[in-house]
């Protein structure tokens, strides 16, 4: 149960209260036993009074009798006598019963009644004694002329009363004096018990409170030591905010690397801002805290709110320039028996985060231009983008001339600058007409440049074309971009569509007598139509296949490369306009499989098939109606050039256009029970793959076929 | 608790009755501007107020404005784009007290106006 709810106070209420009892008890102790002394000393003076009146009286006796014996009358004497006779027995009275006497100088004191044994035995010794001399007394002072023999018999008894009067006075006025005298040293004992009580239980209170400061020294100690480490070691940038939008007295190490300054204690919070980010910033960073110092909101429903959260700040660099950082603050709410007494408020210097975000998106942003850029090219008819590519390269060199000859004159300029506009503008529009959309809003950025130039008004000079160039760089780079894209594309597309495994190569298979003999045929033939081309090859020794393949081999690798070199592979100008090597490749593979059979694969990367040459020799040729080769598709189209006598040569020469050739491999392999797949894109490649099984011990044994060719 | 659906467009208030609709909460009006809005509150008495702050006629920030003028007690939650953080802070101080940012899901609503009722029953 709590003391009357004083808490941790309740041990120094109760150690107070107790000193007070002390003192107050030692108090009143000391009022009642020194009022008793007092009454003490007041019943000593009246005794010593009585010492006095006993003698007074008998001295007035003795002037009375003298008097007496002189014949003369008592004078004053009686009176005197009368009055020391009264206050005498006035007082024994009062030592015998207690009450109030007539003390000097006309005063009423009360004197208590001796209680004690002795001074009471003492006392009826006294009255004794006094009650018959009082008597003697009396009667004289009735008799207004005593005789002399009355005065002097009354002289006797006063003669031997007083003496026993004085004595019996003394032994009062000792028996009062060691009463008091007793009283006085319980006194002194009830003064020395309660200080020395009073001040154990004022030592207890400082020992039990010195002990409870230590203890709460030390527990503040830790907790600063605790606060201090946790401050000087954090990250962050922590500080209390208060109500003022000053920052607290505490606040972490760390804050003054982020908020770059030090002395924050006390620093006014919306003023350190001002500095660093913008005024509309500070305008609503304030409006925001005032929020979160109210109570209507929501401290979580408003955080996505916060104008801190992450924000550009610019500090001084102390060199003339300025440090840009991003800073993060967050805030939380403090309270206080209920109410928003500070906000907690977190620092952190994010820069790097936000670096790495800005890199990310950027990355983000770069491959999904290219993305973009690969969808269009996907979109784009291949020849169109062919086309377009070319004369794009045409149309920014044209461009990057006139921009070098640019510093001539200020009209050769503007001249240079109305016809930059006119390549470009062109150049946008047949951007747009093949679809590449993203390249024609390029070009129009940059024709946004040109237009600016041709309407400025004051005379051009050199430095007006520098951004011109700077963003004609860029465009210059997105062309390439997609020319890289078209390049990549045609390569995965012959890859993925046709590209059989490469066979290993047998050591020195490449420098094989047929091998060489192939390299030479397609060398020689390539310069004789001023064409080049490399021959490529991969896998067994073509001199180990068994019979019959050994021996017809020759006829089809050599008709295979007569076909490419004249009807496939381009000149050199051309393949260079098309983004190709000028030189043709022409790759051969052949490997032997596991189950005794044979795969080959010939490709170039010429023109491919044209399947509106094909068709429109069908048609010249009488193969197929006109109706019928624009309904048929290119699977049948492809198929036609198997069939004897057909090329699409429009004239005949020793190495082709007589339509001989393609029939004899089809005829071949037929012959051999194996297949034959053709791959092609135009302006790409022509790619032939012939599967070949086991060869049969009847083909073994037979002859070469009749259509053999040596090369 | 009695809601009313204040925003212009038709989907996102669809959405936010869909959302809440089946929480316990009973939706009594769906305003499309701040004049229907301020009608269908006299009307209806809410007791939550979902509120957008771009709208035609009579935009949210004068809206929270006339409602609060009605019901001091009202909660608002502003539902709004980040665009325009100062107009959002601005809606706060008339005395909106939560404020959740488009897009959302219905997941992000609802415990919005959790949050929201919560905060004023523990104050």
């Amino acid at each position: 149960m709590r003391f009357f709810g004083l808490g941790k106070y309740r041990v120094i209420v109760l150690t107070v209260a107790m000193f007070l009892v002390f003192d107050l008890g030692v108090l009143v102790l000391n009022f009642v036993i020194s009022s008793q002394i007092a009454a003490d000393a007041l019943a000593v003076n009246m005794a010593g009074r009585q010492r006095m009146l006993s003698q007074r009286a008998a001295k007035t006796l003795w002037q009375i009798s003298e008097r007496a014996a002189a014949g003369q009358p008592a004078g004053g004497e009686t009176a005197e006598l009368a009055e020391a006779v009264s206050l005498f027995d006035e007082t024994l009275t009062a030592f015998l019963q207690g009450g109030s006497i007539r003390g000097g100088a006309g005063t009423t004191v009360t004197l208590a009644r001796i209680d004690d044994a002795d001074g009471i035995a003492i006392l009826q010794r006294a009255n004794a004694v006094w009650a018959p001399y009082r008597a003697r007394i009396t009667t004289l002072l009735a008799n207004p002329a005593p005789s002399v023999d009355e005065v002097r018999s009354t002289l006797d008894v006063a003669h031997s009363a007083n003496l026993e009067l004085l004595k019996l006075m003394n032994e009062l006025t000792s028996q009062v004096e060691v009463t008091a005298a007793a009283k006085a040293t319980t006194l002194r004992a009830v003064q020395i018990g309660g200080i020395t009580l009073a001040t154990a239980n004022f030592v207890l209170i400082l020992f039990h409170f010195l002990r409870k400061l230590r203890q709460g020294d030390a527990l503040l100690e830790q907790a600063k030591k605790e606060t201090d480490d946790i401050l000087v070691t954090v990250n962050e940038g922590l500080f209390l905010l208060g109500r003022d939008f000053r920052i607290g007295s505490q606040h972490s190490q760390a804050l003054e690397a982020i908020l770059g300054r030090k002395d924050l204690g006390g620093a006014d919070f919306v003023d350190l801002l001002r500095g660093i980010v913008t005024e509309k910033t500070v305008g609503m960073s304030r409006d925001y805290l005032d929020l979160l110092f109210g109570e209507r909101v929501n401290e979580k429903l408003v955080s996505s709110l916060n104008p801190l959260d992450v924000v550009e700040v610019h500090f001084d660099d102390q060199r003339g320039g300025f440090v840009t950082k991003y800073l993060e603050f967050r805030f939380n709410r403090v309270r206080e028996g209920g109410v928003v007494a500070h906000l907690l408020v977190t620092a952190n210097d994010v820069t790097k985060r936000v670096q790495l975000e800005r890199a990310l998106k950027e990355a983000h942003e770069r491959a999904k231009g290219q993305m973009d850029l690969l969808v269009e090219v996907l979109q784009v008819e291949p020849d169109a983008l062919r086309d377009f590519l070319a004369a794009a390269a045409l149309c920014l060199d044209k461009v990057n001339t006139l921009l070098r000859e640019r510093t001539a004159s200020a009209t050769d300029r503007r001249e240079a600058v109305i016809a930059i506009y006119r390549l470009l503008h062109g150049l946008k529009g047949d951007a747009s007409g093949v679809g590449l959309s993203g390249l024609a809003e390029a070009i129009h950025d940059v024709e946004d440049l040109v237009v600016a130039l041709r309407e400025k008004h004051a005379s051009l000079d050199g430095n007006d074309f520098l951004p011109l160039a700077v963003r004609l760089e860029r465009l210059f780079a997105q062309v390439d971009a997609l020319r890289g894209v078209v390049n990549r594309f045609a390569q995965i597309r012959g890859v993925v569509a046709v590209e059989p495994a490469r066979p290993a190569t047998e050591t020195d298979a490449a420098q094989a007598p047929l091998v060489v003999r192939w390299r030479e045929f397609a060398t020689r033939l390539a310069e004789k139509h001023g064409k080049h081309v490399q021959f490529h090859y991969h896998g067994i020794d073509p001199g180990k296949l068994a019979s019959p393949y050994r021996e017809a081999l020759p006829t089809v690798i050599n008709q295979f490369i007569r076909n490419a070199v004249v009807h496939g592979v381009e000149a050199p100008a051309q393949r260079l306009i098309q983004g190709k090597p000028a030189v043709g490749n022409l790759a051969l593979y052949l490997a032997a499989r596991d189950d005794g059979g044979v795969d080959l694969s010939f490709r170039d990367d010429g023109a491919g098939l044209q399947l509106a040459a094909i068709r429109q020799a069908a048609i010249d040729r009488g193969l197929l109606s006109a109706a019928e080769a624009d309904a048929c598709d290119a699977r049948r189209l492809v198929e036609l050039i198997f069939k004897p006598a057909f090329s699409t040569r429009a004239s005949a020469d020793e190495d082709g256009g007589r339509g001989v050739g393609l029939d004899v491999i089809r005829a071949h392999v037929n012959e051999w029970g194996g297949n034959i797949r053709i791959g092609s894109t135009p302006r790409e490649y022509c790619h032939f793959r012939i599967s070949l099984p086991r060869p049969s011990p009847q083909l073994s044994a037979g002859a070469a076929p009749a259509h053999g060719e040596a090369a | 608790m009695k809601l009313l659906i204040v925003d212009d467009s038709n989907i996102i208030r669809s959405k936010i009755a869909r959302a809440l609709g089946s929480r316990n909460l009973e939706v009594v009006g769906l305003a499309r501007n701040g004049h229907e809005a301020v009608s269908l509150f006299a009307r209806t008495r809410p007791d939550v107020v979902t509120m957008d702050l771009t709208m035609p006629e009579m935009d949210g920030i004068e809206c929270i404005r006339r409602l609060l003028e009605l019901n001091p007690d009202t909660l608002i939650l502003v539902v709004s784009a980040l665009a325009d953080k100062a107009t959002a802070i601005e809606a706060l101080k008339l005395g909106a007290q939560g404020f959740l940012c488009k897009p959302f899901s219905e997941e992000d609503l609802a415990e919005a106006v959790e949050e929201l009722i919560k905060g004023a029953v523990h104050g």
